[in-house]
């Protein structure tokens, strides 16, 4: 099952490559019917999940490279746990949502939707991945699509942007990849689990370097300061689909390949450096907050709250303790689905006005009262509303940490009050107000693929806010084994 | 209906307000009359409660419903049971109190609205947003658990942003709504600090289990002291105390009839209720309640000054409830919760009624400033005379409802020692008399000053007239249920001493000499006001001369709205700026585009991918992956 999730979007791309030209539009329906294929799967898989169940389900595995004589093998092995279930539906879902919301391309049509749905298998690939080896080739598979929509298809300083993207990325993970090496051959086999369960205790640099050297590759995806630079820039040039896609999951790789490899494969290290990775977490999600009070660029603005809202994640990460990664991992989910649903919305209103500064808005709400009341909800539910899904992943993290590290707790519990600072700010400058000539002729959001778009988003925003047993029970039983190997290392 | 099921009462609006903000094209008069008819039956609901609560009293003892009688549901568990959240309901006396103020003033404006609003743009939106907030006004004095409460808590503060942004289009009301949500956010972090410090001494979120570990001196005092002051601050924001009550006169941009109901009667007193919720952990530590004591003085002194030259008819009456809000969080400090809880209750009849007369007024004139108005009362005498009695509770005169719970606090205060505070307190009971009266001789005596205004006035239809006279019946005679006999003949043992108590009942009774002395002291200042203004708006810019720069000072609101904006401008947008700044220039422009320069390792890969043919970079990649793995196949 997993592998047809792997494999649909990769179909899909195919088939909408060798479309004939005159056909080229079709390839919004393809897109659509592979990634919503691709969506049930998810659903099902998230669905039949079993918490209770210890260890990887839905496995699927053979070996690639076989090494018998060094002791090791390569291999193909997709799995879900608690951790990656959640993360694999908020992927299906982001992706018919950014197939959706792209229905108005019309620029190389085949090429733009055969990459969206590469980008699906590619991010697919790191969440399922139970392979080292696997991981890292999906992980950088996942860039030769995210620079061609970027470069092709973006707008504004879009080379600039895309290059910047893919040399973060690939710095990150180049040592990621020497981290990856030293520990599987030192500990002679590269699956995961068993990693996991039997860490070297020693290699040829020290296990502290290599810790970093992982680190940093995911660092820079989530991104933390002082390595997100990449980030507003990526996302303010990217097409509204890929920004879409690029704080809803891409950024998710980041968190999760800390929780998945870094911290159960090298707890101890982990734990020697909680404070250090704390004082990051906290800082960026102040510093991360206070930038975005000067925005002025409507993108920019929702961009730079990222660097904010992912900085929860790493304070999660840092308490080192099963409610702290809970909170990381529901932190991850939900700010996939509010983020995500931001962008759609900021897109929608570019769609429109074909102006992002805030400062040239007035009053849109009069003529766009949907989406007016879309992004304000998606503003609220941003800055930790009770009663959105934000809100459990923020108290979950606070509760989780607060012990482990008051003052970082305290300073991103502040943060909250930065955040209502830039949303509602941003809210009263954009869609309250006088209305003006100028913007007297907007069309709402009256597409049916636009009003999906926003319509599944806002459901599952809702949903886990008002009932969150819906992803705890899963995501608690993805954490347990992992922070009891953490916790083991203190 | 008992006790138990009182989780239905917030369900309703709920529910409505779901169906009304969904559907209201689709619903005649955009459903308005399903707000009205919901708000009803709660009310109604809300009495055959209260039956079942007085039947519950015996020899004046009270077993509030709570734990496995009452509603719960386990919202949330994490960590097997490192934090669990259940939801649940809990009704005592206070809370009892707060269920009748708040659907009964709800109904009143409810109705009100239905003339008021008729004819706007949004109609029907307006009657969704209200019934969102009586929803979670329901829900937060109904909570037993503290996050269920920070839930109610938030969303009253959504309801509010949304209400006093109704009228959007205007840059001043869109901005009053997002300074009431910032402010009160401040205060709100505060909230959630000191919920999680109770839940780590405690292990728990239920409000009666905290404060039984309190009492059982589980927790160490200095701790419960800080935590305690984080809760007031919660308290302070959402009760708009010093010094984060700067929202509340701004807030009066929204419609009049939602400043009766969320920004006087209701939301506004959640901070009291808090308060009051948690008097016997703030009898455990009284340093804490001292700041509750001295922040309530403060706050009540210093807007009475500013309620003094506003001109603003919706202004003063915002002045006077942060003043009132004061007058209750100073008896809170004096740990007097009875004398608290019965100010909150009868300050919700006169001022809401206030509020709804100003609107009257404003809806009659379309003017609220005070110098355009004068001489009123004879074209809309009802207003006038609903008003006038208001204006006599609100001044403290005897045998109207304000007088008798105004006098509750004094006494609090001179009986616990506070003689200090007591002066402070009987002076600005005495400036509340003057500008009682300055507001309604400026409006409605005198001779009309803006003949255009005048002329264009008449009295509200019935559906407006019909809940001021409701009101200012309520505005006269809800004093008396501090009357133990009054008590006794509604059922109950005794008056409101006997039903508002936590550990003991108190009984009510007069201390002539007091009563007398604020008596004196509130008719002393409507004198006063009578005499100097007069219906003469001459005065009033006559006072401007007297002492110019203090006139200046109380406009000018002691500059602290400036002070603020100053901090928000120079300090948070400036450190901003220079963050910004810092961002681009050294971590971005210097520590990676030249990094990415100088570094020879990474100037390769630059130079390699420069050529833009990514597909050529991926395949090698990808052979030297494989090549690695072959390589250390091979040793």
């Amino acid at each position: 099952m997993l592998t047809l999730f792997l494999l649909l979007p990769l179909a899909g791309a195919v088939l909408a490559l060798i479309l004939p030209k005159e056909r080229e539009q079709d390839a919004k329906w393809i897109a659509l019917v592979f990634s919503g294929l691709a969506f049930a799967v998810s659903i099902l898989v998230f669905v039949r999940f079993d918490p209770s169940v210890e260890g990887y389900q839905f496995v699927d595995r053979f070996e690639w490279i076989r090494a018998g004589d060094a002791g090791f093998s390569v291999q193909y092995a997709l799995g879900v746990d608690g951790l990656s279930a959640p993360l694999v539906l908020l992927l299906g879902l982001l992706s018919v949502v950014s197939v959706l919301i792209s229905f108005g391309v019309e620029l190389r049509v085949k090429e733009y939707f055969a990459w969206l749905l590469l980008l699906e298998t590619a991010v697919a690939g790191v969440f399922m991945s139970l392979d080292l080896i696997q991981f890292f080739v999906f992980w950088e598979l996942e860039l030769l699509p995210m620079y061609l929509l970027i470069s092709i298809w973006g707008s504004g300083r879009k080379e600039y942007s895309a290059m910047k993207f893919l040399l973060y990325t690939i710095t990150g993970s180049a040592f990621m990849l020497v981290g990856f090496l030293v520990l599987g051959l030192q500990a002679g086999t590269f699956d995961i689990a068993q990693l996991t369960a039997n860490p070297p205790d020693d290699a040829l640099v020290p296990l502290a370097v290599i810790f970093w050297a992982i680190m940093l590759a995911f660092l820079v995806k989530l991104p933390v300061f002082p390595v997100h630079t990449w980030l507003p820039d990526a996302h303010t040039d990217a097409p509204t689909a890929v920004s879409v896609m690029l704080a809803g999951v891409l950024l998710k790789m980041g968190g999760y390949g800390i929780l998945r490899i870094a911290l159960p494969i090298l707890p101890e290290q982990a734990q020697d450096f909680r404070v250090v990775l704390a004082a990051l977490a906290g800082f960026s999600v102040i510093y991360g907050a206070v930038i975005t009070l000067r925005q002025q660029d409507l993108k920019r603005l929702v961009a730079y709250s990222s660097v904010s809202h992912m900085g929860y994640v790493l304070l999660g990460v840092s308490a080192m303790g099963a409610v702290g990664f809970s909170g990381a991992a529901l932190q991850m989910f939900t700010h996939g689905t509010i983020t995500g649903l931001l962008f759609v919305m900021v897109g929608l209103i570019y769609d429109r006005t074909h102006t992002r500064e805030i400062g040239e808005m007035s009053g849109l709400i009069h003529r766009m009262p949907l989406i007016g009341t879309v992004m304000l909800l998606a503003g609220l539910a941003s800055l930790g509303l009770p009663g959105m899904s934000g809100f459990v992943a923020e108290l979950t993290t606070f509760l989780g940490t607060f012990d482990a590290h008051p003052a970082a707790t305290i300073a991103a519990i502040f943060g909250v009050v930065l955040s209502a600072g830039y949303i509602l700010w941003m809210v009263e400058r954009i869609f309250h107000g006088p209305p003006t000539e100028r913007w007297a002729h907007l069309p709402d959001a009256t597409a049916w693929w636009e009003r999906t778009a926003m319509g599944a988003l806002v459901l599952f925003i809702l949903a886990i806010g008002i009932y969150p047993a819906l992803i705890t029970e899963a995501v608690e039983s993805g954490i347990a084994p992992i922070a009891a190997i953490v916790e083991a290392g203190a | 209906m008992s006790m138990e099921q009182a989780w239905v009462l917030p369900a309703i609006p709920a529910a409505l307000f779901v169906i009304i903000a969904l559907f209201n094209p689709l619903i005649p008069r955009r459903g308005d009359f399903l707000a009205v008819l919901g708000m009803a039956a709660v009310v109604a609901l809300v009495g055959v409660i209260l039956v079942d609560f007085t039947s519950a009293f015996h020899d004046g003892h009270f077993e509030p419903v709570a734990g496995e009688n009452a509603f719960s549901f386990n919202w949330i568990t994490i960590g097997q049971d490192f934090f669990t959240i259940e939801f649940s309901t809990y009704v005592d006396p206070i809370t009892m109190v707060m269920l009748v103020v708040v659907s009964f003033v709800a109904l009143m404006v409810l109705v009100y609205s239905v003339g008021y609003m008729h004819g706007e743009a949004r109609y029907g939106w307006y009657f969704a947003a209200l019934s969102f907030f009586v929803a979670s006004m329901l829900t937060l004095v109904l909570s037993g658990n503290l996050i269920m409460l920070y839930f109610a808590w938030e969303g009253v503060g959504v309801a509010s942003f949304l209400l006093i942004g109704f009228y959007w289009e205007r840059q001043s009301a869109a901005e009053a709504a997002k300074k009431a949500f910032i402010t009160t956010r401040i205060g709100d972090v505060g909230l959630l600090i000191g919920i999680i410090l109770l839940w780590r001494a405690t292990g728990t979120f239920d409000i009666q289990q905290i404060i039984a570990a309190a009492q059982g001196g589980e927790i160490g005092e200095t701790y419960l002291t800080v935590a305690m002051l984080f809760l007031f601050a919660g308290a302070a924001g959402k009760s708009a105390q010093f010094p984060l009550h700067v929202w509340l006169p701004d807030a009066m941009e929204g419609p009049t009839p939602v400043s009766a109901l969320i920004h006087a009667a209701t939301m506004v007193v959640a901070g009291v209720y808090l308060v009051a919720r948690f008097s016997p952990v703030f009898a455990e530590v009284l340093v804490a309640r001292d700041v509750v004591l001295y922040t309530g003085l403060i706050t009540a002194l210093m807007a009475a000054t500013m309620g003094l030259v506003s001109n603003d008819i919706k202004r003063v009456l915002a002045y006077s409830t942060v003043s009132q809000l004061g007058f209750m969080f100073v008896a809170l400090g004096v740990g007097a919760v009875t004398a608290a809880m019965f100010h909150l209750f009868t300050h919700a009849f006169f001022k809401s009624l206030l509020f709804l007369g100003s609107g009257s007024v404003i809806h009659a004139t379309h003017e609220q400033e005070v110098e355009e108005l004068g001489g009123l009362w004879r074209k809309m005498p009802v207003t006038a005379a609903t008003f006038g009695i208001a204006s006599l509770a609100l001044a403290g005169i005897p045998i109207f409802a304000g007088f008798w719970s105004k006098d509750e606090i004094l006494r609090a205060l001179f009986d616990g020692g506070e003689t200090g505070a007591f002066v402070v307190l009987l002076a600005t009971a005495v400036l509340t008399a003057i500008y009682t009266t300055r507001l309604f001789v400026l409006t409605f005596a005198g001779e009309p000053r803006n003949r255009q205004a005048y002329d264009h006035a008449h009295e509200s239809p019935l559906i407006m007239a019909a809940p001021l006279v409701i009101l200012a019946t309520l505005a006269t005679v809800a004093g008396f249920f501090a009357i133990d006999e009054v008590g006794r003949a509604l059922g109950f043992a005794g008056g409101i001493g006997e039903l508002v108590y936590l550990e003991e009942p108190h009984h009510f009774s007069v201390d002539w000499a007091l009563a007398g002395t604020a008596t004196a002291g509130a008719v002393g200042g409507v004198i006063i006001g009578w005499i100097f203004w007069r219906g003469r708006a001459e005065r009033a810019i006559a006072a401007r001369d007297w002492d110019p720069a203090l006139h200046q000072l109380l406009v000018n609101r002691y500059y602290m709205d400036n002070l603020y904006q100053g901090i928000i401008n120079r300090a948070i947008m400036g450190l901003g700026g220079v963050i910004a700044w810092f961002d681009k220039r050294v971590v971005n422009e210097t520590g990676v585009d030249g990094g990415a320069q100088s570094i020879g390792y990474m100037g390769l890969r630059l130079k390699f991918l420069q050529t833009g043919k990514i597909p050529n970079y991926a395949l090698a990649m990808a052979a030297g992956v494989v090549g690695l793995a072959l390589l250390a196949f091979s040793s």
